[in-house]
């Protein structure tokens, strides 16, 4: 059996144990590859960047733990960035896991903000069950939609926050994290194309080209792609944290990756060559 | 540090994800058990998130000042009957509800945002002012948007310009469905870095 007939027969375990040390390798020993801002990523960062202190942004997290290691980093830097802004965060989900992605990312980074508290600066109103008709409520009245109460079960009339933010017009931005369905449609179409609230998301990889055609359209201004996306937008805060740390590691995988197509292809071709001489 | 808690917890977290993980070498018990402990654990999970976050708040709302709910609540109630045989019959209200509803309002949010402006959004200058790079840009977006369109023109013979077109259309598809299969290998790549990271980070504390 020659190389190529044994590299197409290769147990796929041998694939999985070579990522598996790149990663761990990489973590270790991280070369420091540079990262590029993408253009998507610098107009989310300046929607942010360019509101008032005081204003009002909504955080829309519509995903759950299978999407975490790409989308909290990017949640938790969008709220440092906006809790340095003096920008107040009402955080809430179409997504089960969605409220707990908020509260995490909340207690992730509340150490660094002593003078912000709950109730004053952020609120999570937690996951509430409709999508685009929970969206469609949203609009008329918060207290109504989200049935008078936080994700942590406390009346809305008892956070201040709150009686400044009645309804989702109230939000000078909305900035979603996507991984899927409930998600970009829903926002577009129901709240910030017919209202002109400025619409900022972050994706995971895989939906990406999805949300892409917002960005295209003038739909969404900015969008934070994925991990890379993630480590970009630390970058431009200057505080780089898991998704900066990843990057390597990433980009080393995504080599190893296309290493193994090619070679894959190049050993199909061969072994198509030699059938056919045959 | 992402994930914080007891050390036990941590120890937890870490036995899921190896056991888990274990599954890529060959099919075990443990991998089994956690299969079976996540399957369970997650619709319990589920269910008890959406009483505590919209059940209980719902019903509390019923007593308190909006007691009009009770005719939504009623309505998707219905949908239950379909487990007793003799009234049965009557979950077909919810889904006519839900059918109705939804068609009507499909129709009134999608058509403007999701077809107008995306479409009014393909209209692009053949030649850009912005300099060469924007003009390659529209170019590829028209034609890719014609050519595509033209692809799936089904009841015309695929010749000439229809030809040619349907030809730009199916290559123009392959490099999206090929860019959309790299960000899912990416995708799939942060999620095994994720647990990597949380494994020699969290876990082990051997990375920062």
């Amino acid at each position: 059996m020659g190389f190529w007939e044994k590299a197409q027969s290769l147990d796929q375990r041998w694939i999985y144990l070579l990522l598996v040390l790149v990663i761990a390798g990489i973590l270790f020993k991280p070369v420091g590859l540079a990262v590029e801002i993408k253009k998507e990523t610098q107009a989310a960062y300046d929607a942010i960047d360019k509101l008032p202190a005081s204003s009002i942004m909504w955080l829309g997290a519509e995903y759950d733990a299978a999407s975490a290691p790409e989308l909290m980093p990017a949640m938790m830097s969008v709220m440092r960035h906006a809790l340095r802004k003096d920008v107040r965060i009402v955080g809430g989900a179409m997504w089960e896991q969605g409220g707990n992605m908020i509260e995490r990312a909340w207690n992730n980074i509340k150490a660094e903000f002593p003078n912000k508290k709950y109730g004053e600066h952020f609120v999570n109103v937690g996951y509430k069950p409709g999508g685009g008709i929970f969206l469609q409520k949203m609009l008329s009245s918060v207290s109504d939609a989200v049935l008078g109460v936080d994700a942590r079960g406390t009346q809305l009339s008892q956070l201040p926050l709150m009686g400044e933010f009645k309804t989702l017009k109230d939000a000078k931005l909305v900035f979603a994290f996507l991984a899927g369905d409930p998600g970009t449609n829903d926002w577009v179409k129901h709240v910030t194309d017919p209202n002109k609230i400025t619409y900022v998301a972050a994706a995971t990889s895989v939906s990406v080209p999805g949300a892409m055609v917002f960005v295209q359209s003038g739909q969404m201004t900015g969008l934070i792609a994925g991990l890379s996306g993630a480590a970009e937008y630390e970058m431009l805060i200057k505080t780089p944290g898991r998704a900066t740390a990843g990057m390597d590691a990433q980009s080393f995988t995504h080599v190893l990756v296309l290493l193994f197509i090619i070679l894959g292809n190049i050993g199909y071709v061969m072994q198509k060559g030699k059938k056919a001489k045959a | 540090m992402w994930v914080s808690g007891s050390t036990f917890q941590l120890w937890m977290i870490a036995f899921f994800t190896l056991a888990i993980f274990s599954v890529l070498y060959k099919d075990n018990p443990f991998y089994r058990l956690v299969e079976h402990l996540y399957i369970g654990t997650s619709i319990g999970y589920s269910v008890m998130l959406a009483w505590f976050q919209f059940g209980k708040p719902t019903i509390a709302s019923i007593i308190k000042d909006k007691p009009h709910y009770i005719i939504p609540t009623i309505i998707g109630l219905l949908i239950y009957c379909r487990y007793f045989k003799p009234i049965a019959w009557l979950s077909r209200y919810s889904l006519t509800f839900t059918l109705g509803y939804s068609a009507g309002y499909v129709i009134s949010k999608d058509f403007r945002p999701l077809f107008i402006t995306q479409l009014t959004a393909t209209v692009q200058p053949l030649w850009s002012s912005q300099g060469l790079g924007s003009t390659i840009n529209n170019l590829v977006l028209v034609l890719g948007v014609v050519g595509t369109l033209t692809y799936f023109l089904f009841t015309q013979k695929r010749t000439g310009v229809i030809g040619a077109g349907s030809t730009v259309g199916k290559w123009i598809m392959m490099v999206a469905f090929g860019s959309a299969f790299g960000n899912t290998v990416m995708a799939r790549m942060s999620l095994a870095l994720g647990r990597i990271q949380f494994l020699l980070g969290d876990w082990l504390h051997l990375i920062k």
